[in-house]
């Protein structure tokens, strides 16, 4: 990659006023190029957020970053412990795939990854990738999602005069939130690299919120959310053993555990709603090996072991002994290798394949009876071919999907064999003019999970799984000339997703659902994305970031009443803006977030029409020496608003984080 | 629940009025109707979503008009509407996740009282179906209790233990009898609670099919009760609890769902496909007095656009109504006269399942 984008005609970019910047100039240089590269050169939609940019963000975890990239629905139930999930362009969250520093995150029996287990403090870019990242050197496991979101975290580079650092970091706030949280980087010589960070999180969650007794000309009453406290802790450890130059071998150890109440949603006239808790138990080890010594020939290998343990329980007198206690334990055993072959000067071969196992075991308290303990072989295989010169650059590749199901009771899911092919292509017109046209196509099959295969009365073996067509045009330019200007980035894509088979739940009564694959959805989209920043010393640094979206996502199943009616909870316009002004010792920022209307149900229900907000934050940071100081103010204006229908979001909030660097 | 709070003006509103907002097509500028002489249908709404509702239907000029509750009290009715009878001048309606009781003015459509459900810990006691004698009505609590609330004063006389997660609950020889369902046990129930109308306890529990839920009495004093089965092997039932003896006998009709008048018991059914479509929708009718099957499909000429969800008929026209569903959407109430043939259907609201008829003569 970064081999790749040297070769082009690069822009300058000045690092003088990356602030944050403790790496040595030369390889900051590098990577800031190789890093705007991305977002303009690439043949599918990707969009960048850099350590620096995420400072801007008001973020606390990933999840906050994710709602500053245009097209991507958040799916936030509120609260500081809430589940938070993504789904981009309309695709439901099961479709975007979490790569967790070049390893896809699973989850066999839901599908979706909490993004709110990521603290952003060892985290140093996040991006999104609409189809795939661009780079062909990556697992199979990586091409066999509709997007992805990729998070890398921080590493030390190698440096002589400063062998290691460390930051700790203090953050309290609204909710009663303690977050304390360290973070450590040392290199022991030129071979050996390590990083170790931790937080813990304590919350009681607690919040005001008004709530209207049906529309919003009705009674409405001031009430508290409760039960939604939170306790968490996550630790990371990082090592890297340098080879030598080109070949590196990395082991990562990552364990979270968080125990939390699940408020649940808001009931009229009824605040004993819910006494349901959740307790996360998960750890994954990974290791991988790359070696790019050779230019002909490079390869990598990743292993990994992944166990998650969940228990979630609900007290209420209508369980027998008063309690329903739900265990579910999952494990999965994960390999890959990849192999990338220079043919020509232009021309790139890569060939990966990926297997992985896993397990699902289930306990309860109530009605449990016929679990069928599944456990399901993927194997995934993948070529991809790569030709790129300056004015043209074209992808290809075709992924083979193959899955292999068993069960202790009942009966399986059938195998699955599945190919999905995606190409790419951008076109740079000019060779003057950093102005290129890009296209894509893609198909990618969902897996159905566990749940939908196995739950309880519920899940339907004979699923198939979800087929998508992606299909996006869109161009992209940036140029590095303009007065007052460092740089300009503008990327505007259109495009249209088909889901077919899409797994839906279709109820037998109020409380028994069962899945099929009756769903179809059509979407028509529009991204829009615009990154600038002044070069006017004397000012500081003006930075704006500003994405609009567009997804007109359009329920076509056959036979039912919601036929050509928009989607459930995706608005047809969306966008974000953040602004930032940095000078030495400061910085000022504010971020504004728009979602317009959404629905639940049929448009011709007022009582399902979900209004539009905007929310508004700001920020200020103070940097002396190796003291940080950053306070933030959320939702300024005391908006109440909800993402899912009767799950109200918190109104203004603040949030103080002091650091100290050493 | 704060009740002191819950008729606070809301001032805030200004607050919260975005400044994208914009007219909406959808606002429905149906003026309230008067209550006359017609019916209202529960409509059950969607678990969690508060989205129970009222509609009123007038014979007179054949106008449907939903949300009536919320039009006439300014507030939804709230969560998962279980069951509601009329009886005396009051409908009372039993709010199964709000966990209340609303008492509402027959005449009106006004609310007299919302009555919370909570047991000793002031924990949700989920009310489910109901039924009335002698200025009582009977409420089965779904955290395995029956409730006494009385009719004058409005207040819960006493609650009593019965077996787990009941559902129907009706009277027949001077006695109650509960279904207790055990969908929330390890082991489903099997039995119905037999409890004694004058010292209000449970004296027995009578066995019958795993998983019984709604439970009718004939004026012969036999109950007749239907059963979903285990979702597994066990599949559902229909029988007869013999009146005197309590025997307890199966009956070889297919029931998902029916209503007793006079000496007819008007049932629905339906079935699901391999692949979970719902096919043969019926309404069949059944002599209580004869125990007889007397017609397997007396609609066979409709054909039911969506999901039949709830069977109601007119004790004075003996008028057929079954309401159907898609559980998601705006539902559909058809009229049948007694021959089955189709007199007129209205729009619901979502998951329309019980009718009481109303006269303001």
């Amino acid at each position: 990659m970064l081999a790749f984008a040297l070769t082009g005609s690069l822009y300058v970019y000045s690092v003088d006023i990356e602030v944050d910047s403790v790496r040595t100039r030369t390889l900051n240089t590098l990577q800031v190029e190789a890093k705007q590269q991305q977002t303009t050169r690439a043949a599918m939609p990707v969009q960048v957020y850099s350590q620096r940019e995420i400072k801007s963000l008001n973020a606390l975890t990933v999840t906050d970053i994710a709602k500053f990239f245009s097209g991507v629905s958040v799916k936030d139930y509120g609260g500081i412990g809430g589940l938070k999930t993504v789904s981009v362009r309309g695709m439901g969250s099961n479709f975007t795939g979490v790569n967790y520093d070049g390893v896809m995150m699973s989850d066999i029996q839901s599908g979706q990854i909490d993004l709110g287990r990521f603290s952003i403090e060892n985290v140093s870019e996040v991006t999104l990738s609409n189809g795939q990242p661009d780079d062909i050197f990556n697992s199979a496991r990586v091409f066999a999602s509709a997007s992805v979101l990729s998070i890398k975290t921080k590493f030390l580079a190698y440096n002589q005069t400063k062998l290691h650092e460390a930051k700790l970091t203090l953050r309290t706030g609204s909710f009663g939130m303690l977050n304390p949280s360290f973070f450590m980087a040392k290199n022991a010589g030129e071979k050996w690299a390590f990083n170790f960070s931790t937080d813990m999180l304590t919350a009681d969650g607690t919040y005001p919120f008004l709530q209207y007794y049906g529309n919003k000309f009705n009674l409405s009453e001031v009430l508290k959310r409760t039960n939604s406290d939170v306790k968490s802790a996550r630790t990371e450890v990082n090592s890297e053993y340098r080879i030598n130059s080109n070949e590196k071998l990395s082991l990562k150890f990552n364990h979270f555990i968080s125990e939390r109440g699940l408020p649940g949603v808001v009931t009229f006239y009824n605040t004993d709603v819910s006494n349901q808790r959740l307790n996360d138990q998960s750890l994954f080890g990974q290791i991988h090996y790359e070696n790019k010594t050779s230019k002909k020939l490079q390869h990598q290998y990743f292993a990994r072991y992944n166990r998650s343990y969940n228990h979630f329980s609900d007290k209420d007198a209508k369980y027998q002994g008063g309690i329903l206690n739900d265990e579910f334990l999952q494990q999965e055993f994960y390999m890959s290798s990849v192999l990338k072959i220079h043919l020509f000067q232009t021309l790139q071969l890569a060939a990966a394949t990926d297997w992985w196992y896993n397990n699902l075991d289930k306990q309860t308290n109530i009605n449990f009876r016929n679990f069928a303990y599944p456990t399901r072989h993927t194997g995934l295989a993948n070529i991809a071919l790569k030709h790129f010169s300056e004015k043209l650059m074209l992808s290809a590749n075709l992924l083979y999907t193959l899955t292999r199901e068993h069960v202790r009771v009942g009966i399986a899911a059938p195998d699955r064999n599945k190919l999905s092919p995606t190409v790419s292509a951008t076109f740079k017109p000019s060779a003057d003019t950093d102005f290129r046209i890009r296209a894509f196509y893609k198909n990618i099959y969902r897996l159905p999970t566990f749940n939908d295969l196995y739950y309880q009365e519920i899940g339907y073996t004979n699923l198939r799984p979800e087929n998508a067509h992606q299909f996006n045009v869109g161009f992209t330019f940036s140029d590095s000339n303009i007065p007052f200007l460092s740089i300009l980035e503008l990327t505007t894509d259109a495009y249209y997703n088909r889901i077919t088979d899409k797994i839906i739940a279709i109820p037998r009564d109020l409380f028994h659902w069962s899945m099929t694959n009756k769903g179809l959805v059509a979407i028509k989209g529009l991204d829009v994305n615009l990154k600038a920043s002044s070069k006017i010393s004397r000012l500081g640094e003006i930075r704006i970031l500003t994405n609009y979206s567009y997804q007109n996502a359009k329920d076509m199943t056959p036979d039912t009443e919601n036929y050509g009616e928009q989607i459930p909870l995706t608005p047809q316009h969306a966008g974000s803006t953040s602004l930032s002004l940095a000078k030495k010792w400061w910085e000022l920022g504010y971020n504004f977030q728009f979602t317009g209307v959404r629905w639940v149900g049929q448009l011709t229900d007022s009582r399902n029409k979900m209004e539009a907000y905007t929310t508004h934050s700001v920020y200020a940071n103070f940097n002396y020496k190796s003291w940080e100081l950053k306070t933030e103010l959320l939702n300024v204006f005391n908006t109440q608003y909800e993402v899912v229908k009767f799950y109200p979001m918190p109104r203004r909030n603040f949030r103080i984080t002091a650091a100290y660097n050493f | 629940m704060k009740t002191k709070n819950l008729f606070r003006v809301a001032f805030v509103a200004a607050v919260c009025v975005s400044f994208f907002s914009s007219c909406d097509p959808t606002d429905d500028n149906n003026t309230t109707p008067e209550i006359s002489t017609g019916l209202f249908t529960l409509n059950q709404g969607e678990f969690g979503k508060n989205n129970a509702s009222l509609t009123y239907y007038d014979f007179a000029n054949g106008f449907a008009s939903n949300y009536v509750f919320e039009d006439k009290n300014n507030r939804g009715l709230g969560d998962t509407g279980q069951d509601m009878i009329k009886y005396g001048s009051k409908i009372y309606i039993a709010m199964y996740k709000s966990s209340l009781i609303e008492v509402v003015n027959a005449k009106t459509g006004v609310s007299i009282k919302s009555i919370p459900m909570k047991n000793a810990q002031d924990a949700s006691s989920s009310p489910r179906s109901l039924v009335a004698l002698n200025g009582k009505v009977y409420i089965s609590l779904y955290d395995g209790h029956v409730a006494k609330l009385d009719t004058v004063t409005l207040m819960v006389e006493k609650t009593i233990t019965v077996g787990p997660n009941p559902e129907g609950i009706t009277i027949a020889n001077n006695k109650l009898y509960v279904a207790n369902s055990g969908g929330m046990q390890m082991v489903m129930d099997s039995t119905v609670s037999v409890i004694d109308l004058v010292t209000f306890s449970e004296t027995k529990k009578i066995k019958v099919n795993v998983n019984p839920g709604t439970l009718k009495a004939d004026s012969y004093g036999d109950v007749y009760v239907v059963s979903s089965g285990d979702y597994g092997a066990k599949p559902g039932k229909f029988q007869r609890i013999e009146a005197g003896t309590d025997k307890v006998s199966d009956i070889a009709v297919a029931v998902k769902g029916f209503d007793i008048v006079g000496d007819k018991a008007y049932i629905y059914n339906f079935e699901y496909d391999a692949n979970w479509a719902v096919a043969n929708k019926t309404v069949k009718i059944y002599d209580v007095k004869t125990e007889k099957l007397l017609t397997d499909n007396v609609i066979a000429a409709t054909t039911l656009d969506k999901t039949p969800y709830g069977i109601n008929v007119d004790p004075v026209s003996k008028n057929i109504f079954v309401g159907v569903t898609d559980y998601e959407n705006n539902g559909k109430m058809y009229c049948f006269g007694e021959d089955g043939v189709l007199k007129y259907t209205f729009t619901t609201g979502v998951n329309p399942t019980k009718i009481v008829f109303t006269t303001n003569k």
